[in-house]
C-alpha cells in the first residue's frame, strides 16, 4: 500500500505539472492583455506597455513560466492583477463554498440512489424497475442551469422554504443557501449512479454468494444490504468520484445560477478579466481536487472490497 | 467612462430572455411604482444586487463604474453633480470667488466635517487629495491636466490655480478620482489606504470580500444631521440577470441593477418599481479614416442615413432605447437637438452618388467583441442596412479586450461603442469624441476638424454661460454635418426595487444618493 501510494503519487505530481504547463499556454495564446482590461479605454498603448512591464508580462513566456513554478514550489499562488490581493485570499473566501456544496450534493445523491437502485434490483423487469431506469434518461437531457432555476422558482419563489440564491452571512444561511445548489448538483450525479448502482446490484444479486447466504436463512436486508449492497457500491463509487470530478466544470453554471460565491465564480471573472494568477490557481486547484477524489476512490475500493489490494 | 457594466447589462437581458416565461411567481411586495411617500423611517439594511463586483478603489487607477458608484458612499468631492445631471451643487466646498485674470479659484470649505474615523477635516486633506490626484500617471489626469496647483489658505479655504482660464473646473472637482482623503492617507500607504479608503460620505466600509460583496455602514460623524437613514448597505455581486431578478422576488435583495428590458414590463405588474433613469449613456459607430473610403465626409454621411437608428436602439435596448437627435446627449450641459438624418435611404443613395464611391463597391471590416449583443446586433444591423449602398460589410468577432487594442492600432473598419459621462460639462466628451489633435484621435477616428477643434479650446476656456451654449450647438451642428461617428441613441439605466425603497434616484453619471434613501417597514 505504502509504495503504491508512493507510485500514485509521482503521477499525480506528473499530471498536475502537466495541467500547469496546458493552462500557462492556454492563457497566454488567448488574445486579450489584462493591463488593457484593468486600465479601460482611456488608456493609451503606452501606459498598457507601462503595466505590462511592472507586471512581468512583457518578458518571454519561458521565463514567465519557470517564475509562475518558482513561486508556486514556494506555495505562493500569485496576486490577482484585478483586485490586487494574493489569490490564495479570494480561494480561501471561495473554496468552502464549492467543497461545501460539493459534499452536500453528494450526500443528497447517495440518499437518492441506494433505495432507488435497490428498488429497482429487487424487482428486476417490474414497472419499479422500468420506472426507476427511466430517471437517467429524463436526467441527463435536464441542464443544470435549468434544473437550478426550477429549483429556484419552486422552493424560493413560490414555497418561499429557502433563500433565492446568494450565501447569507451566518453559518445558518450558509447552510440553507447550499440546499438548493446541493440538490442541482444532485440532480446531476443521481441519474447515473442509480443506473450504475442497479446495474452492480442486479449482478450481486445473482451471484453465488447471495445465493448461498440466502440459503444459510440469513433476513432479507441483512442479504440486500450487507452481501448485495456492499459489492454493488464499488463501481458506484468510481462512478461518483469520475462524476464529482466532472461536476467540478459544471459548478461554474451552477454557482452562477444562484449566485453563490464559489471558486466556479471565482474562475469565470478571472477569465473575463483575464487575471492570470487567479485563472492558473483555480485550475490547478480543480485538477488537485479531480486526482485526489480519483485517489481516495482507489483507495475506498480496498476498504470496501478486501479483495481489491493495492500495489500488486 | 465606458466600462464592462453596460456591456454585461445588455447581456444580461438576453441572456434572461430564455427564463423571462417562468418569471412568474409571487410578488415580493406590493405598491406603486415611484412612491417615496411618508416620513423618512431611520433604520433598515439595504442590499443592491450589483451585476460585477467592485475592482479596485485607487482613483489613479480604477476606471471600473461599480468601484466609482461605490467610493462615491465614502468619500465625496468639493462640488457634486445636480440630479439633472447639468447643474452643480456644492459639496465640502461651499463657495468659491475666481480672480481677475480667471487664474485663481478659492474655495471655502466646509466646516464641521469629519472623516468617517472622527478626524476634522481641513484644507490640508483637500490638498493633499488634490495633489496625489494629480499624479501625472493617473488614469483621469487627463480631467486634472489644466490644475497648476492647490495650496492651503487658512484651514478652511484652498487656491487652486490653472495653467490657463478653465471654465469646466468645479465640474472637473465633482469628479470622484478628486474626492477628499485624509491627509498622507491618514498614515497609511496608498496601497492600503485604497483597500479599505476612508471619507467623509455618508457611509463608510465595514468588510469586503473581494469578488462577492461588500458591505458599507452608517459613518456615525456623517455632516449632514439625520443621514444616512440606513444602518447598512451590502452590495452582492450577482453576475447573472436572471438570479439578480429571482433574488428581488425571493426578498434577497431590495434593489436589482441592469434588470433585464425584456422582463420590465412583468416586474412592474407584479408591483416592483421600475428605475428608468435617465442616463448619458450614447451609442455610437465610430468609422476608421485611415480607410480611405471614410475620409470622405459625402460616405460617411450615405452611412449615417442609411441607419435606421430608431430601429436599431429599439431592437438593442428592447424598446428602451431612444435614436439619438444630436452628437451629444439629452443629459449633458449645452445639449442642443440639431437633428440628425437617418433611415432615409433614398437620401443615403443620393448621397453616395455624389460621393467619391459613388456605387459603393468596397468593403469594411467592422469588429464586434463576441459575446456582446449589443455590439453583434448592431453590427448585424449595419452589414444588412448597406447591402443596399453595396458596401460590403464583414463583421469579425474578437475577444472584448482586443477590440480595444485593435481599435488603438487602428486595424479596423467601423465599430459599435458607447460613452457615459463621469462630469457635467460636455468637455470631458467633447475632447475625447470630437478633438482630432486630443491623444484619443476623436475615438480613435483620425477625424479631424480644426474648426470643431477650436471651438472646443474655446469653450474650455470661455465662463459665460450664453456663449459656452452657442459654441457647443455649433460643435454639434458641425459635427452632425461632418458625420465623423453615426450616433445611434440613448437609453436608459435600469433598476428594479421592492417598494419598501424610497429616496432612490439614479443620477445620469450613474451614481446615487444613498444618504437620502430609506426602507419602509
Amino acid at each position: 500500500m505504502p509504495r503504491y501510494l508512493a507510485g500514485r503519487l509521482a503521477q499525480v505530481i506528473l499530471v498536475l505539472l502537466g495541467v500547469t504547463i496546458a493552462t500557462f499556454a492556454l492563457l497566454h495564446l488567448v488574445p486579450g492583455n489584462p493591463a488593457r482590461t484593468l486600465l479601460g479605454v482611456h488608456a493609451t498603448p503606452h501606459e498598457v506597455a507601462v503595466l505590462d512591464r511592472e507586471w512581468g508580462l512583457a518578458r518571454p513566456l519561458p521565463v514567465q513560466y519557470a517564475g509562475y513554478l518558482g513561486r508556486l514550489l514556494h506555495g505562493n499562488l500569485g496576486t490577482s492583477i484585478y483586485y490586487q490581493v494574493p489569490v490564495a485570499t479570494l480561494i480561501a473566501h471561495a473554496l468552502p463554498v464549492t467543497l461545501a456544496m460539493l459534499g452536500i450534493g453528494a450526500l443528497f445523491g447517495i440518499i437518492a440512489a441506494v433505495p432507488l437502485a435497490l428498488l429497482a434490483a429487487t424487482r428486476p423487469g417490474r414497472p419499479a424497475d422500468h420506472a426507476v431506469r427511466v430517471l437517467p434518461l429524463v436526467g441527463l437531457g435536464m441542464p443544470p442551469f435549468w434544473v437550478g432555476f426550477v429549483l429556484l422558482l419552486l422552493f424560493a419563489l413560490t414555497l418561499r422554504i429557502f433563500p433565492a440564491g446568494g450565501y447569507g452571512t451566518t453559518p445558518a444561511q450558509h447552510l440553507a443557501s447550499l440546499i438548493l445548489p446541493g440538490l442541482t448538483v444532485a440532480a446531476v450525479t443521481t441519474p447515473i449512479l442509480v443506473r450504475s448502482l442497479r446495474l452492480a446490484l442486479v449482478g450481486a444479486l445473482g451471484s453465488d454468494f447471495v445465493t448461498a447466504a440466502t440459503a444459510k436463512g440469513l433476513p432479507r436486508s441483512r442479504v440486500l444490504l450487507r452481501h448485495g449492497l456492499r459489492n454493488a457500491l464499488i463501481p458506484a463509487v468510481s462512478v461518483l468520484a469520475v462524476n464529482l470530478g466532472y461536476l467540478l466544470g459544471g459548478t461554474v453554471v451552477i454557482e452562477n445560477v444562484f449566485g453563490l460565491p464559489g471558486i466556479g465564480n471565482l474562475l469565470l471573472t478571472g477569465i473575463f478579466n483575464r487575471d492570470f494568477d487567479i485563472v492558473q490557481s483555480v485550475t490547478l486547484l480543480y485538477a488537485v481536487i479531480v486526482v485526489l477524489i480519483n485517489l481516495a476512490a482507489d483507495v475506498g475500493y480496498a476498504t470496501l472490497d478486501p479483495r481489491v489490494v493495492l500495489g500488486r | 467612462m465606458r466600462n464592462r457594466v453596460a456591456a454585461g447589462l445588455a447581456l444580461a437581458s438576453l441572456a434572461s430572455l430564455a427564463v423571462a416565461g417562468c418569471g412568474g411567481g409571487a410578488a415580493g411586495s406590493a405598491g406603486s411604482a415611484g412612491a417615496s411617500s411618508g416620513a423618512p423611517v431611520r433604520g433598515g439594511n439595504l442590499v443592491i444586487d450589483i451585476a460585477t463586483p467592485q475592482q479596485d478603489f485607487d482613483v489613479n487607477t480604477t476606471t471600473d463604474n461599480e468601484s466609482i458608484w461605490t467610493y462615491d458612499q465614502v468619500a465625496q468631492t468639493l462640488y457634486r453633480n445636480g440630479p439633472d445631471g447639468k447643474s452643480l451643487l456644492p459639496g465640502l466646498a461651499t463657495s468659491y470667488k475666481l480672480s481677475g485674470d480667471k487664474l485663481q479659484w478659492t474655495f471655502q470649505l466646509r466646516r464641521s466635517v469629519r472623516f468617517s474615523t472622527g478626524a476634522a477635516m481641513t484644507s490640508k486633506d483637500v490638498v493633499f487629495s488634490l495633489d496625489q490626484a494629480l499624479n501625472p500617471k493617473s488614469i483621469w489626469n487627463f480631467i486634472d491636466a489644466p490644475i497648476k496647483s492647490v495650496t492651503a489658505a487658512g484651514p478652511y479655504a484652498v487656491v487652486i490655480t490653472t495653467k490657463t482660464p478653465w471654465a469646466p473646473l468645479r465640474a472637473d472637482l465633482a469628479l470622484f478620482a478628486n474626492a477628499i482623503v485624509p491627509d498622507n492617507f491618514g498614515g497609511q500607504t496608498r496601497s492600503q489606504f485604497f483597500s479599505h479608503p476612508v471619507g467623509t460620505g455618508p457611509f463608510k466600509i465595514a468588510s469586503w470580500v473581494r469578488g462577492q460583496s461588500l458591505k458599507l455602514v452608517r459613518n456615525p460623524y456623517y455632516w449632514q444631521p439625520g443621514k444616512p437613514y440606513l444602518n447598512s448597505v451590502t452590495y452582492n455581486a450577482v453576475s447573472d440577470a436572471s438570479t439578480r431578478v429571482v433574488q428581488l422576488k425571493g426578498g434577497q435583495a431590495q434593489i436589482i441593477e441592469a434588470a433585464p428590458f425584456a422582463q420590465l414590463a412583468a416586474l412592474k405588474a407584479a408591483g416592483y418599481q421600475l428605475g428608468l433613469f435617465p442616463s448619458t449613456r450614447i451609442d455610437y459607430v465610430t468609422m476608421n479614416e485611415l480607410d480611405k473610403p471614410f475620409r470622405d465626409p459625402r460616405v460617411r454621411l450615405a452611412i449615417s442615413e442609411a441607419l435606421n437608428t430608431k430601429a436599431i436602439m429599439q431592437a438593442v435596448f428592447f424598446g428602451h432605447g431612444q435614436a439619438a437627435d444630436s452628437p451629444l446627449m439629452p443629459q449633458v450641459s449645452y445639449y442642443s437637438p440639431v437633428g440628425l438624418h437617418t433611415g432615409d435611404l433614398a437620401a443615403a443613395r443620393k448621397e453616395l452618388a455624389g460621393s467619391s464611391y459613388p456605387h459603393g463597391g468596397f468593403s469594411v471590416d467592422f469588429i464586434a467583441g463576441s459575446g456582446d449583443p449589443v455590439q453583434t446586433t448592431v453590427a448585424q444591423i449595419v452589414q444588412a442596412e448597406l447591402k443596399p449602398l453595396n458596401i460590403d460589410v464583414k463583421i469579425r468577432q474578437l475577444d472584448p479586450s482586443q477590440v480595444t487594442a485593435q481599435e488603438q492600432s487602428f486595424h479596423f473598419g467601423m465599430r459599435e461603442t458607447y460613452w457615459t459621462m463621469d462630469i457635467v460639462d460636455p468637455d470631458e466628451y467633447v475632447s475625447f469624441v470630437l478633438d482630432g489633435t486630443a491623444g484619443a484621435f476623436a475615438n480613435w477616428t483620425h477625424f479631424n476638424d480644426p474648426v470643431i477643434d477650436k471651438l472646443t479650446r474655446e469653450a474650455e476656456v470661455t465662463f459665460s454661460s450664453a456663449t459656452r451654449q452657442a459654441l457647443y450647438t455649433q460643435i454639434q451642428q458641425r459635427a452632425a454635418a461632418d458625420a465623423p461617428i453615426v450616433w445611434l441613441g440613448y437609453s436608459p439605466y435600469d433598476y428594479v426595487y421592492s417598494s419598501a425603497v424610497h429616496g432612490f434616484h439614479v443620477y445620469p453619471e450613474g451614481n446615487a444618493h444613498l444618504e437620502d434613501v430609506w426602507l419602509s417597514r
